[in-house]
């Protein structure tokens, strides 16, 4: 351990240096990234995703973005010591082990970061507010609470999974926003937003925007919907118009590391 | 069963957010709506009075564990929650909102703050509560921030920096919306802040108005603290003030000065330290000011609840303020001019001589914080604190948490100011702990004990008393079928007799109560409810009891 400690509060600045920040850690040959994947499996992917693609809990990692420091030295901290406010929690790994998780995530991001919005985003701008999405959706300040916030959106998620997102709303919905749809034993019908749901119970958020909770033992009959509210913009927008909002949704990144975070 | 057709969710949830529109005029006619409890104490009189009447004394042995709400922080629960229509919402320690269900206690969501890692306050991580205005939450940060949230998603709509939290400036003190502001200020009296009440539009968080607690070169009040003295001269705002619709007035106390224990270097009455003050809700302005413990010496922050009433006094209807200080007397006020009216102690007191006939106090001699340690009483704690007091309309009695009895050694000491650090030049010894920290009682009561005790708010006498082993952080609500609720360290939440002091029932909750309880209605059904140690309680009346009163 000692020995490693040495090596990265000394080497390592030089070997930044030298290789850019892609070789910036410590740690960074193929059987180094190899290890790194191993680690992230099983430290790293309950919430983040497999492929560091993204989760429930967690965002993407594979943007070229990091939300609370792009730096070998900001992730490292990140990783060492979570963010507070937020679920992700500090990790104490070893320093290796740690520098192994940086080189893996460099890896999924070199392929990533070459990836460019072909759209105008000024024009997406334009297109999101044209189409309807602030009513349910923040983007920055404004808009709507009902759908997810995409203030940071482009650090969240790639442009294959905005693109997706867009066109087939259905192909990947968040269990966060799945809905009831139900009927009462005296017969009503009662839709809304899942917020909770346990052996005896439903939490919901009604149309209206009236919270609103129902005993199953009071339910006749009930369905958990699992495609999204969103329509498809496929056929709706022209196909370089979907690139504009992909472009516009891309450029959506964090800009400050205190934003507060609802959790369903 | 039919798939449901999404664009028909789509169309129905753009309409999201009409709901739980809780307008000023709402809130302002809270005691009309007793089923629900819209501000931190309850209404905007500040009585923390309900007109449930459901559990009555004839009932209240039949109470009944409901549902328990368990927080994820084991910071002190302070909190008062608030009740719209059927959903509670309550901060969690240190600036976590959730969001529950009030009649099952079932999550529908949770906010959490994002905190810095380092926090600047005296007494724990704590918070007491929300104000909320049409569909939006208030919430005041440990790092000086107010954050509005969509009270149907709990997703933040904006947040306003109040202040630099690493100079000390905390926010712990629950928001008061009154009609299109939000007023809140900062805590710190034992940081060295120089204090102020600001008012925030309600939509966009730009601030309106600030009314400098400790006021700054050139205003009125400066010349009551020497030299450079008021820029750490305190003046926190750390428990939620009250308003007057007619007089369009809000009423707020003021903390200590600063340094707490070391009064010679603020030579000076050092206003509005230990002040109630009076300000117009539109501008901001100073109306009146009265001012409790002048030159203060002993850490009495007047931060406690304005109560505000109207009585006969002395034959004639009066639009009066009642309050029970930390400094051991109680006070009545006229709440139009800041008149006062009567002063008399309501627990062992040895700082003062008297009250004279203009509210002055008379110091007593010999009784100033020294090198050595000076005994005084009351304690450093006060002889109340900040839990909420009561007044009910029906019994006409004010009802308020004390600490009998209760001495501290005060001790003093030259002390350089540093940005963010602990500011006190002195500190204060009691062998009864300031702040609990364990669940053992072992001193015995010659040191101070705890007594809920309802006064006479026209003569300040004492009618009657329930006295407890320990003391007691527990504040008081009374409801309209003459109980009273309350609780306090030693672990009980409990139920009186509001005009005899008769205990009707209690329960032991296992860790220390430090909060205000409150009492609110679901599908016809009464519940109270209270924060003990990390979990927040519900009571309601047993099923088969609530079933055969819900057939009367």
């Amino acid at each position: 351990m000692r020995v490693y400690f040495f090596f990265f509060l000394f080497l390592a600045p030089l070997l930044q240096a030298q290789h850019g920040s892609i070789a910036g850690t410590p740690f960074s040959t193929p059987e180094d990234v190899k290890a790194g994947a191993q680690s992230f499996r099983s430290q790293c992917a309950a919430c983040h995703g497999l492929d560091a693609s993204g989760g429930s809990n967690g965002p993407s990692l594979t943007t070229g973005r990091f939300k609370h420091g792009d730096s070998d030295e900001a992730l490292f901290r990140t990783i060492t010591k979570g963010v507070p406010g937020t679920p992700m929690a500090a990790f104490p790994l070893d320093g290796r082990e740690v520098w192994q998780l940086i080189a893996f995530l460099r890896s999924v991001n070199i392929g990533k970061s070459a990836e460019r919005a072909a759209g105008d985003p000024a024009k997406g701008s334009q297109i999101f507010a044209a189409s309807g999405c602030p009513r349910c959706h923040t983007a920055g300040g404004g808009g709507g609470f009902v759908g997810p916030d995409l203030s940071e959106i482009g650090s969240r998620r790639s442009l294959e999974q905005l693109r997706s997102s867009v066109l087939d709303p259905d192909a990947e919905v968040s269990p966060d926003y799945w809905s009831l749809r139900a009927r009462t034993k005296n017969g009503q019908t009662v839709t809304g937003l899942r917020m909770n749901e346990d052996m005896d119970s439903f939490q919901i958020l009604e149309p209206s925007g009236r919270l609103r909770s129902l005993m199953k033992s009071e339910l006749a009959s009930y369905e958990i919907v699992r495609t999204s509210p969103m329509p498809s913009f496929r056929g709706k927008l022209q196909p370089y118009e979907v690139e504009d909002l992909i472009a516009y949704l891309a450029s959506l990144r964090a800009q400050n590391a205190n934003a507060g975070e609802a959790l369903k | 069963m039919k798939r449901l057709q999404p664009i028909v969710i789509l169309a129905a949830l753009f309409c999201g957010g009409l709901n739980a529109q809780v307008s000023f005029e709402r809130l302002e006619r809270a005691l009309r709506e007793p089923q629900n409890w819209l501000t931190y104490n309850g209404n905007l009189s500040g009585t923390h009075y309900s007109g449930l009447d459901q559990i009555k004394p004839a009932n209240a042995a039949s109470l009944d564990l409901k549902w328990v709400w368990q927080a994820q922080s084991l910071e002190k629960f302070e909190a008062t929650p608030l009740v719209v229509d059927g959903v509670m919402y309550v901060t969690e320690p240190p600036n976590t909102v959730a969001a529950i269900d009030a009649r099952t206690g079932r999550p529908y969501w949770i906010y959490q703050h994002p905190m810095p890692e380092t926090t600047y306050v005296c007494c724990g991580n704590v918070n007491r509560g929300l104000a909320i205005l049409d569909n939006t939450l208030f919430l005041g940060t440990l790092d000086a921030y107010l954050v509005a949230l969509d009270a149907s998603t709990g997703r933040k709509k904006w947040q306003t920096k109040i202040e630099e939290y690493t100079h000390g400036y905390a926010v712990t003190v629950a928001p008061l919306a009154v009609k299109d502001k939000v007023v809140v200020g900062p805590a710190g009296g034992e940081r060295g802040i120089a204090g102020f009440l600001a008012a925030y539009d309600a939509r966009t968080g730009k601030q309106v108005w600030r009314f400098n607690t400790i006021p700054r070169p050139g205003e009125p009040g400066n010349e009551t603290w020497p030299g450079d003295s008021w820029k750490t001269g305190g003046g926190s705002v750390w428990v939620t003030g009250s308003y007057d619709p007619e007089l369009n007035l809000i009423y707020w106390g003021i903390g200590n000065p600063g340094p707490d224990w070391n009064p010679a270097v603020r030579a000076g009455a050092n206003l509005y330290a230990d002040c109630v003050v009076a300000i117009d809700a539109d501008t901001g302005k100073l109306r009146w000011y009265y001012q409790f413990t002048p030159n203060d010496e002993w850490d009495f922050d007047s931060v406690q609840v304005p109560v505000l009433a109207d009585l006969t006094w002395k034959g004639k209807p009066r639009k009066v303020m009642l309050w029970g200080n930390r400094n051991g007397f109680f006070y009545v006020l006229d709440r139009t001019n800041g008149e006062f009216l009567l002063a008399k102690a309501f627990v062992k007191q040895t700082w003062a001589a008297g009250i004279d006939e203009n509210g002055k106090p008379i110091k007593a001699a010999g009784k100033s914080p020294s090198v050595g340690g000076t005994d005084v009483w009351p304690g450093v704690q006060g002889g109340t604190n900040w839990y909420a007091p009561s007044f009910s309309p029906r019994t006409r009695l004010f009802y308020l948490t004390a600490w009998e009895d209760y001495h501290t050694a005060y001790f003093t000491w030259d002390q350089n100011y540093e940005p963010g650090k602990s500011f006190t030049g002195g500190t204060a010894r009691s062998p009864i702990p300031s702040i609990r920290r364990e669940p053992f009682i072992k001193w015995g009561p010659e040191w101070g004990y705890g007594v809920v005790r309802a006064l006479n708010p026209l003569t300040g006498e004492k009618v009657w008393e329930y006295k407890m082993r320990d003391v007691s952080d527990a504040g008081i609500l009374t409801t309209a079928s003459d109980l009273l609720f309350s609780g306090n360290r030693e672990g009980y939440f409990f139920c009186l007799d509001a005009r005899s002091g008769k205990e009707l029932w209690k329960r032991y909750l296992g860790s220390q109560v430090a909060a205000s309880p409150i009492t609110y209605l679901v599908d016809g059904k009464q519940y109270v409810t209270i924060a003990a140690g990390h979990s927040l309680f519900t009571f309601g009346l047993s099923a088969g009891r609530a079933g055969a009163e819900a057939k009367r």
